[in-house]
């Protein structure tokens, strides 16, 4: 079967220019992995070494137990949807589909077999005669979907593929994309799949695991939820989720009930499996990070005791924004910006609240991170509970 | 501003004016006149079809000269849109100092046009001129282009094939926006070079093909300067372009009704093999353009 | 999984990566190498008439007729212009002076007009609605298919009623009337990519219709005016039959007809000079070509693409 494997892969530009820096990685037979990551972090340009668009400059890339280094694209096994469909435009839908099969020499009667089959998977049977310029963009992408699945490859690779699609179209196509990737599997077809967006909404809802990237070099490839609550260094912690984790500069202080934090003036208390790892770090400058879904208002965290201390703070109301069951609070404390998600039912008095007047806040340190201000690394990472 | 028609009338008046006193009057007088008698001195007489009868059934030169112009558009065309999209190809990479070569290749048209290039020609293929030389350095004998009635046309083949710049430069531009994406999906999809030349590159590039195929055939049939200068439309005929007799018989013998008449053959027939590509284009010229509506 | 054989199924060997590496590299080099070669051969053997035309300027005649090289054996040779003094004096009354003089007076006025008419003609098209507007642009379009030829005995015949033969007028007038349908069209298309923004911030702050053109469109046109200004030079220096057609005074020759008469004249006796004027005819569209390549390409691809 068809897992893929990437050993200390580089890719240096004929200018000198070192864009991928010995990546590592394996993705197993039969799973959905996405990269994502900011722009310019090479995510493409590693999917389009996979697919063999790119030349490798370093190490080695093996698909299933062969190295493929050496192997042009159409001897990879490989199929890729293209973020702008890549449709023939001259040749109707089903011959789009059929043009790579023609071309394996694969007889007429096969070939109009997968056609029909890929074509009733994703429901666009009346689709095939027509030309890709009368599609919409949910269409074409699903044509450029199909045109993968009949070549029964080894590995699907997708580029950006949602990214041209507004909204509502991404958020169906996304569904429709994973189920058809579970169906495969059930089927027991090849499936192996790697993804590659900038959109970690995507990311969370798509992937089996997550590849995050940045600069070129792997941050931290895990499921959504490892990704989520135990982020390995303050990049990914900011990547993932939204809004933005919170993450400020703060000090560590001890009071006379343990270790905690230091904002401008207020003090934020650690949770004792917290205090374990920051005790040689007292008067040090430390980041300290906290998910605005991880801060709320005194009456709305009392159900999340059992997460650690709460802390009970008071901030300057900036501005909310109402996204129906929740509302985005925007307030300042200790001279810096925080944004905290609210239920609706709870925000009350945040409603009320205008600019600059101080409003009542409770964080869940449980579930707050600390990392380091140099190198970024999630230090509170082994006081979490085992998994 | 833009919604007063009155201004936009004004500004476009001198257009109006201008087509209608230089090419539809005079087009209207050409079509009026090839039915007359008309030596320039005195008015045109009326004569019904004789002039057209006379080019059909009684002058040879006719015959010749349509014979000579349609098979030199014939090959000229062809070869100068081969090496055109050929050159093209080549140029159509990363390359450094392809704004150089575009130039290079592009200067020939813009000099060749003029008599000057014209008497130059002439004067390479001459008895001893360049071209000979070189063919007796490989050890051909000489060939007397100018003065063969087998070899003459070739020269003036060779004149307007080597100004493929302009259909080349048209060419690179259309190949240059062909998406990358397009060609890396047939890559993937296992097409050798040759296959994703024909399945994705001619496709996308059928309208840039059928415009220069069409203006290039309309130049081709006017086909003057050239043979005028340097073989002065012989020898013995074989170079004797339409456009030529059209001038002589107008310019030089002042035979006005019968010019016209001539032009005329030569107009219709332009028309009528431009209309039948222009019909022919709905079978082979793709356009990539506006997306219709999804039903 | 039906039975079938999956497509891409993959060969099992093991190469070591950086082969694979060089292999491409070289591969991509060779290319590269192929088209370069390709590519000047090609070049060599279309300017390579043009540098022997020029050698021959400088060789004697018996010279001329043997040798492939375009440098004459003796380099000092490179600095006789006898030839092109013969060629530029004539044996005639004028010399070439007075036909390059004439050339003149033809093209610059012409170009002159040709940028005024196809301007205000390409706004009209391009800006404003009215009635009828779609059918004289493809009346427009239509033209520009029209082969002059069938045109010419009539003009003729109107230009010799209103007593303008023997003069420039009927090389003039036409192109003061946007009859050049290819420059009004190459001037609509670019004008048609210009957003109308910065007109309308002008209209609200009272530019009347002149004062638009003049002050706001045309600056934003001078690319498309510049090809259009070179591609009229160019093509009325080279025009031929357009001359030979009206002027029948030598005195009046432009340097077009200038040049043919040359070669009537001289027999096998004078080819460098022949040569030599020739190759000065040649000098304004080169030095206007190379000074302006970027405008000559980029008006010929936008009106080939659009096309």
């Amino acid at each position: 079967m068809a897992s893929v494997n990437l050993e200390k892969i580089v890719k240096t530009y004929p200018n000198g220019f070192e864009a991928v820096h010995g990546v590592d990685l394996e993705v197993r037979d039969g799973e959905f992995m996405v990269f994502v990551g900011p722009s310019g972090c090479s995510k493409s340009t590693i999917l389009r070494m996979i697919a063999g668009l790119e030349s490798i400059s370093g190490g080695e890339l093996k698909i299933g137990n062969t190295v493929v280094n050496n192997l042009r694209a159409k001897e990879r096994g490989i199929a890729m949807v293209f973020q702008n469909y890549a449709l023939y435009p001259h040749m109707k839908v089903y011959d789009n589909m059929a043009f790579g099969l023609k071309l394996a020499g694969l007889p007429k009667q096969e070939i109009h077999e997968r056609v029909t089959q890929a074509a009733q998977m994703l429901e666009m049977e009346h689709l095939l005669d027509r030309l890709p310029r009368q599609l919409s963009g949910g269409q074409a992408q699903r044509v450029a979907v199909g045109r993968c699945i009949v070549k029964r490859p080894e590995v699907f690779l997708f580029d950006e593929p949602l990214s041209n699609l507004d909204a509502k179209l991404r958020a169906s196509m996304r569904v429709r994309l994973t189920e058809l990737h579970r169906e495969l599997r059930e089927r027991g077809e090849p499936s192996t799949a790697i993804y590659v967006t900038h959109d970690q909404v995507e990311a969370m809802t798509m992937g089996e695991r997550i590849c995050v990237l940045k600069d070129g070099t792997i941050q931290q490839v895990d499921s959504p939820t490892t990704l989520y609550d135990r982020p390995v260094n303050a990049f990914v912690a900011g990547f993932i989720g939204s809004p933005e984790m919170n993450i400020h500069p703060v000090t560590v202080v001890a009071y006379d009930g343990g270790l905690g934090v230091e904002l401008g003036d207020t003090l934020l208390p650690l949770p004792a499996n917290f205090a374990e790892v920051l005790r040689n770090r007292i008067g040090q400058k430390v980041q300290f990070g906290i998910r605005p879904e991880h801060i709320g208002t005194p009456q709305s965290v009392l159900g999340a005791v059992q997460h650690g201390s709460l802390a009970t703070v008071k901030g300057t109301f900036r501005l909310r924004e109402h996204m129906g069951n929740e509302v985005y609070t925007h307030f300042d404390l200790g001279g810096h910006e925080f944004a905290a998600r609210i239920p609706t039912d709870f925000a009350v008095e945040i409603d009320r609240a205008e600019r600059g007047q101080p409003i009542e806040l409770s964080f869940i340190m449980g579930k707050a991170h600390i990392f380091d201000v140099d190198t970024g690394l999630n230090i509170t990472l082994s006081a979490l509970p085992a998994v | 501003m833009y919604e007063s028609k009155r201004l936009g009338y004004l500004f476009v008046l001198p257009f109006i004016l201008g087509i209608l006193a230089f090419n539809l009057f005079p087009f209207a007088a050409s079509f009026a006149l090839s039915f007359t008698d008309y030596p320039l001195i005195g008015s045109p007489t009326y004569i019904g079809l004789e002039n057209y009868e006379k080019m059909v059934f009684d002058d040879d030169l006719f015959w010749k000269s349509l014979t000579v112009t349609v098979s030199f558009a014939v090959i000229v065309v062809p070869a100068r849109l081969a090496v055109a999209l050929f050159i093209a190809q080549v140029l159509n990479f990363k390359l450094r100092g392809i704004n150089f070569f575009r130039a290079a290749y592009y200067l020939p048209t813009i000099l060749g046009g003029s008599i000057a290039i014209s008497v130059l020609w002439k004067f390479l293929f001459q008895q001893k001129g360049l071209v000979n030389i070189i063919l007796d350095t490989v050890g051909i004998d000489p060939i007397p282009w100018l003065a063969s009635e087998r070899y003459a046309v070739w020269t003036i083949v060779a004149l307007n094939t080597w100004q493929f710049g302009a259909a080349m430069v048209i060419f690179l531009a259309a190949l240059q926006g062909v998406p990358k994406s397009l060609y890396e999906a047939a890559e993937i999809d296992g097409a050798s070079f040759w296959q994703q030349f024909r399945n994705v590159t001619l496709p996308l590039i059928t309208p840039v093909i059928f415009f220069n195929m069409v203006m290039q055939i309309v130049n081709c049939f006017q086909e003057f300067n050239a043979p005028y200068m340097i073989t002065e439309g012989g020898p013995l005929y074989s170079t004797y372009f339409m456009a030529i007799y059209i001038y002589d018989e107008a310019f030089k013998y002042f035979n006005m009704g019968y010019a016209s008449a001539l032009s005329w053959v030569l107009f219709f027939l332009i028309v009528s093999i431009a209309g039948v590509l222009f019909w022919s284009s709905k079978y082979w010229v793709f356009y990539s353009g506006e997306k219709e509506k999804a039903r | 999984m039906s039975g079938s054989k999956t497509m891409g199924a993959l060969p099992k060997r093991r190469l070591p990566s950086n082969a694979e590496v060089l292999r491409t590299q070289r591969r991509e080099r060779i290319s590269l190498a192929l088209r370069y070669i390709i590519l000047s051969v090609v070049g060599l053997l279309m300017l390579y008439p043009l540098f022997w035309l020029l050698g021959a300027s400088f060789k004697s005649n018996q010279e001329i007729f043997t040798t492939i090289w375009f440098l004459p054996k003796d380099l000092t040779q490179l600095l006789d212009f006898s030839a092109y003094y013969n060629g530029w004096m004539t044996r005639t009354e004028f010399t070439f002076a007075t036909y390059f003089l004439n050339s003149f007076l033809i093209v610059v006025p012409r170009v002159l007009v040709t940028l005024i008419s196809c301007t205000l003609v390409a706004y009209s098209f391009a800006r404003f609605e009215y009635p009828g507007k779609k059918f004289l642009f493809s009346i427009m379009i239509g033209t520009m298919l029209l082969p002059p030829i069938v045109l010419r005995v009539p003009q003729y015949l109107m230009f010799k009623e209103l007593g303008m033969i023997d003069t420039y007028w009927p090389l003039i007038l036409p192109s003061a009337f946007a009859i050049d349908t290819f420059f009004t069209f190459l001037v609509v298309q670019f004008l048609r990519g210009i957003p109308r923004d910065m007109e309308e911030a002008a209209i609200i702050d009272g530019c009347n219709a002149l004062q638009l053109l003049w002050h706001i469109v045309v600056p934003l046109l001078k690319p498309a005016l510049i090809s259009v200004a070179l591609f009229q030079f160019i093509w009325t220096m080279n025009d031929f039959i357009g001359p030979l057609i009206y002027i029948s005074t030598v005195e009046k020759y432009p340097v077009s007809l200038a040049l043919k008469m040359s070669m009537d004249v001289s027999g096998e006796v004078d080819w460098a000079n022949i040569i030599a004027i020739s190759i000065v005819a040649l000098l304004p569209s080169l030095t206007v070509f190379f000074l302006a390549q970027r405008y000559f390409i980029e008006g010929a691809t936008s009106s080939g693409i659009k096309g």
